[in-house]
């Protein structure tokens, strides 16, 4: 029971990390009708900027943190602004090859600012485990998990209870109603971006630590995290999330339990072979087109 | 004289006018105005652009967008590199396997995304392409895992050894062959219906067009031409490692067509040349833009898709509007 | 069999207790009507009435529910088409357009056409990828049939232009010509009338009767223009609400007081 405990905790965490790369896609794709596919290197952009303000300057960790915050912030509205917004004639799966443009640019970038020579971040907080129920986390590991949950709960939040949420929803339903009804979308979109660049930055902080800081830091987040989408429908903002989370927990338990060569194969196979009974995923709903 | 001319407006007639020239570039390396390595690099892009095509029937005429060219061109490399190195056995036999493997996947991955559309349908190949290139660095006994898989040059017809310059040549006919193909069929009932499938899947199947079939022979098409692809690839470039079959080739493969133009032959070449050959031949040249040639090729291609969301090889439409206005404009000033 | 009592000669069409439900709405109610050879029906009914749905059953788009579809095919042959799927339907000889005119954009006309004669292609893939003399016979044939059929309508000068930014009137042109390239047994038209001025409406009056005539088949209109309808049509079946009201000719229907109160106004004009 300890050893499942551990593995379930450790799920949480990536879990976590996952969710956050995964709705910074979501809110991107609902309101921009695009499918980031450069969310990972404006992510590990932005985690480069941490990586650099915290060693080469010596800033606090968490001045660090949010200086890459601002950076996010302030690289998605310029992304919008300078990019997003003169797209709106092309199509869907151009407006895709975008975003794969801008994933060159920021390769391309990275080395000339930061260096090639791969670069350590450490954890927020470095030493110390809870122990629950036979299994230990760390602190810094249960932190992730808490502060995950709390940015997405304020997200779902804002989006729910408040003007500016309403105003994101109404974006993401019909851009060219919610224009006509007076919702400013072109800052709605902004906001978007910037969003969504936030929570790039975060999932690279978090994951940054487990391993180091290179051009391919969140290569796998970023597969991850489109899949989770897709598992969990794009219809919704919260769909994304439970996928995440799902992919998270599964992964680590198959490579634990069954096998921790063929695991991940085997949980795309699963995945596979539920959008097969569920092609919107689990939370979508199909458009039937009258004739 | 005017049969020339009428000659050369056929399509199938600048097909292999193009080939002839692309096989006379190998002639300028021993002159020296070209370095072997630009063959390697041309040669290889005209590798990517066999695989493109493949794609352009899939997503240009019939609609169905797919994030898996990498996993079934990376699959080609390995089984036809196992086949002729491991199992030592001809190269023909290599490809007949190396093609026909990877294609009855394609065609399960086909009837197995029926019901899948858009977004899903792009995801759901992106994870059949992981699946394929976590196996690829697994798999050690068969791929080498991270050290990659080696092969040779081609030996044809069991003793006709080839070498750089003949493999290029291979290549280039292979090229032109499947523009041949892929321009007949595209203009005759198979390319209608196609069409069809991806402009009114009603008006479709009112007239007749079973969209399981056609939607299985699109993906099989793709699959075909991407697997022909890998194997040319392993035997020009001769090793394969498991981090190239990703989700940014998959891309890259997209981004070819999109940007030389979705359902022009000569434009997903000329897709293949801006995406792969540009930043290695010209732009690593110059000293400055060689560290920022991957920068310099993003930018391209944001700028296209920004300006000729349709393609650049309309780009030729655009210059016949403005020779008009020039002469209209002309006109009006007499 | 039974298929003489079912379908007596010169029966081409019969609907038979057809009924579809979605959910637990039933769209199409009990219906029964029959269509004749070289007949021109019209179907009509109020907004909502399930006409489309109807028909979309008869080209099994949709499964009915319950009841059945018998057609006399192209080979003369009895069919109960609830046993075909929707894209084998164009081989027994029905064809439909669309009331949003589903055209390909990005082709020519001639090519939209030539997707009508998709089913008359018989060489194979390889055949025409290598461009075997077959296969590019084949092309030249019916191309050419494609053309003629053009120049039936009135067309032909268009045949290479893009459907992209045809005006509507030619768009509903090419879908017509689209359906005659097969040779069809019955031909179902979806609100052929609808966005089409009063002198196209009496040209598109001109054009089913000769349709009807030149090629020897049976017309199906499903429609909300009274006046087309009342002027070309030889029988009119009336629903209302997926149910069947009246069955008779233009005269009749106009006299009848259940299709008055459904449709036309209780004050009866019109």
């Amino acid at each position: 029971m300890g050893i499942f405990l551990q593995v379930l905790l450790r799920s949480l965490e990536t879990g976590s990390i996952y969710a956050l790369a995964a709705l910074g896609i979501i809110i991107v794709y609902r309101t921009s009708n695009t499918v980031n596919f450069a969310q990972g290197a404006i992510g590990m952009f932005n985690a480069y900027v941490v990586t650099f303000f915290f060693s080469k300057f010596g800033f606090p960790l968490w001045v660090a943190i949010i200086t890459g915050v601002i950076s996010a912030m302030i690289m998605g509205l310029l992304i919008d602004i300078l990019i997003i917004r003169h797209t709106k004639k092309v199509s869907a799966v151009a407006k895709q090859i975008v975003t794969l443009g801008l994933m060159m640019v920021l390769l391309g970038v990275v080395p000339l600012l930061f260096g090639v020579d791969p670069m350590r971040l450490p954890k927020l907080i470095e030493n110390g485990d809870i122990k629950l129920l036979g299994a230990s986390i760390s602190y810094n590991g249960s932190f992730n998990i808490v502060f995950g949950l709390a940015i997405m709960a304020s997200l779902f939040y804002i989006l729910q209870k408040t003007k500016w949420g309403l105003a994101v929803r109404t974006t993401a339903s019909n851009e060219y109603t919610a224009k006509l009804m007076g919702v400013p979308t072109k800052t709605v979109t902004m906001g978007a971006w910037a969003v969504a660049g936030v929570l790039g930055v975060l999932a690279g902080t978090m994951v940054a630590p487990m391993t180091s800081v290179t051009l391919n830091l969140m290569d796998g987040i970023q597969i991850d995290a489109l899949i989770a989408c897709v598992l969990g429908g794009f219809q919704t903002f919260y769909g994304p999330v439970l996928g995440a989370y799902i992919i998270g927990i599964s992964r680590n338990l198959l490579l634990y339990y069954v096998s921790s060569i063929w695991g991940e194969q085997i949980l795309y196979i699963l995945i596979l072979v539920f959008l097969v009974f569920r092609p919107h995923g689990l939370i979508g709903k199909k458009i039937v087109k009258k004739v | 004289m005017k049969t020339i001319i009428e000659k050369l407006k056929n399509p199938r007639f600048q097909f292999i006018l193009f080939g002839i020239v692309l096989a006379a570039i190998p002639n300028l390396a021993n002159v020296g105005l070209l370095k072997t390595s630009h063959i390697t690099i041309i040669g290889g892009t005209l590798i990517y652009a066999i695989a493109a095509l493949g794609l352009n029937i899939l997503l240009g005429f019939s609609g169905l967008i797919t994030l898996g060219t990498a996993g079934f061109m990376g699959l080609a490399t390995y089984i036809s590199a196992y086949v002729t190195i491991n199992m030592k056995l001809p190269f023909e036999v290599a490809l007949l396997l190396a093609v026909l493997i990877p294609t009855l996947i394609g065609i399960l991955v086909g009837l197995v995304s029926l019901k899948m559309e858009g977004m899903y349908l792009a995801i759901a190949t992106l994870c059949v392409s992981e699946i394929l290139k976590k196996t690829f660095e697994e798999l050690d006994m068969f791929t080498n895992g991270f050290s990659g898989k080696q092969a040779g040059f081609p030996v044809l017809f069991g003793s006709l050894q080839l070498d750089r310059t003949t493999t290029y040549y291979l290549i280039v006919f292979v090229l032109v062959l499947i523009m041949l193909i892929t321009y007949n069929m595209i203009n005759g009932q198979l390319g209608r219906a196609l069409n069809a499938m991806r402009g009114s899947e009603a008006a479709a199947q009112a007239m007749g067009i079973n969209l399981l079939k056609y939607r299985l022979v699109a993906f099989a098409l793709a699959t075909i031409f991407a697997s022909i692809a890998g194997v040319l690839y392993v035997h020009f470039i001769r090793f394969s490692y498991p981090t190239t079959w990703n989700l940014k080739l998959s891309l890259d493969f997209l981004a070819m067509i999109i940007i030389g133009g979705l359902r022009s032959i000569f434009g997903t070449v000329l897709g293949a040349f801006i995406v792969f050959a540009v930043p290695d031949l010209f732009l690593k040249q110059i000293p400055f833009l060689n560290q920022i040639s991957y920068v310099f090729n993003g930018v391209l291609i944001i700028l296209v898709v920004m300006f000729y969301p349709n393609g650049v090889i309309y780009i030729g439409h655009d210059i016949k509007g403005w020779k008009e206005k020039f002469k209209k404009r002309g006109q009006k000033n007499e | 069999m039974n298929e003489e009592m079912i379908m007596p000669k010169g029966v081409v069409l019969k609907l038979e207790n057809l009924s579809i439900a979605f959910g637990g709405l039933k769209a199409v109610d009990n219906l029964s009507f029959d269509i004749r050879e070289n007949e021109i029906f019209g179907l009509i009914g109020p907004n909502g009435a399930g006409k489309t749905t109807a028909f979309n059953c008869i080209t099994q788009f949709y499964k009915p529910t319950s009841g059945n579809i018998y057609f006399r095919d192209k080979d003369n042959k009895f069919q109960n088409l609830l046993f075909h799927e929707v894209h084998d339907i164009i081989k027994l000889g029905i064809v439909r357009t669309f009331q949003n005119v589903e055209l390909i954009r990005e082709l020519s006309i001639l090519d939209n056409v030539l997707i009508g004669a998709h089913i008359d292609f018989k060489a194979s893939i390889l055949e025409q990828a290598l461009k075997l003399p077959k296969a590019v016979k084949e092309e030249k044939d019916l191309r050419e049939e494609a053309i003629s059929i053009l120049r039936t309508l009135g067309i032909e000068e268009r045949k290479d232009m893009l459907v992209a930014g045809q005006p509507y009137g030619i768009l509903k042109k090419v879908e017509l010509a689209r359906t005659l390239m097969c040779r069809p047994k019955l031909i179902i038209l979806d609100e052929p009338a609808a966005g089409l001025n009063d002198i196209e409406t009496s040209q598109l009056t001109k054009m089913i009767r000769k349709i009807r005539d030149e090629f020897k088949c049976s017309v199906l209109l499903v429609e909300h223009d009274m006046r087309l309808v009342m002027d070309v049509c030889d029988r009119i079946c009336a629903i209302s609400f997926g149910k069947f009201l009246a069955i008779g000719t233009a005269v009749e229907i106009q006299q009848n007081k259940d299709v008055q109160a459904a449709y036309l106004g209780n004050d009866g004009d019109e």
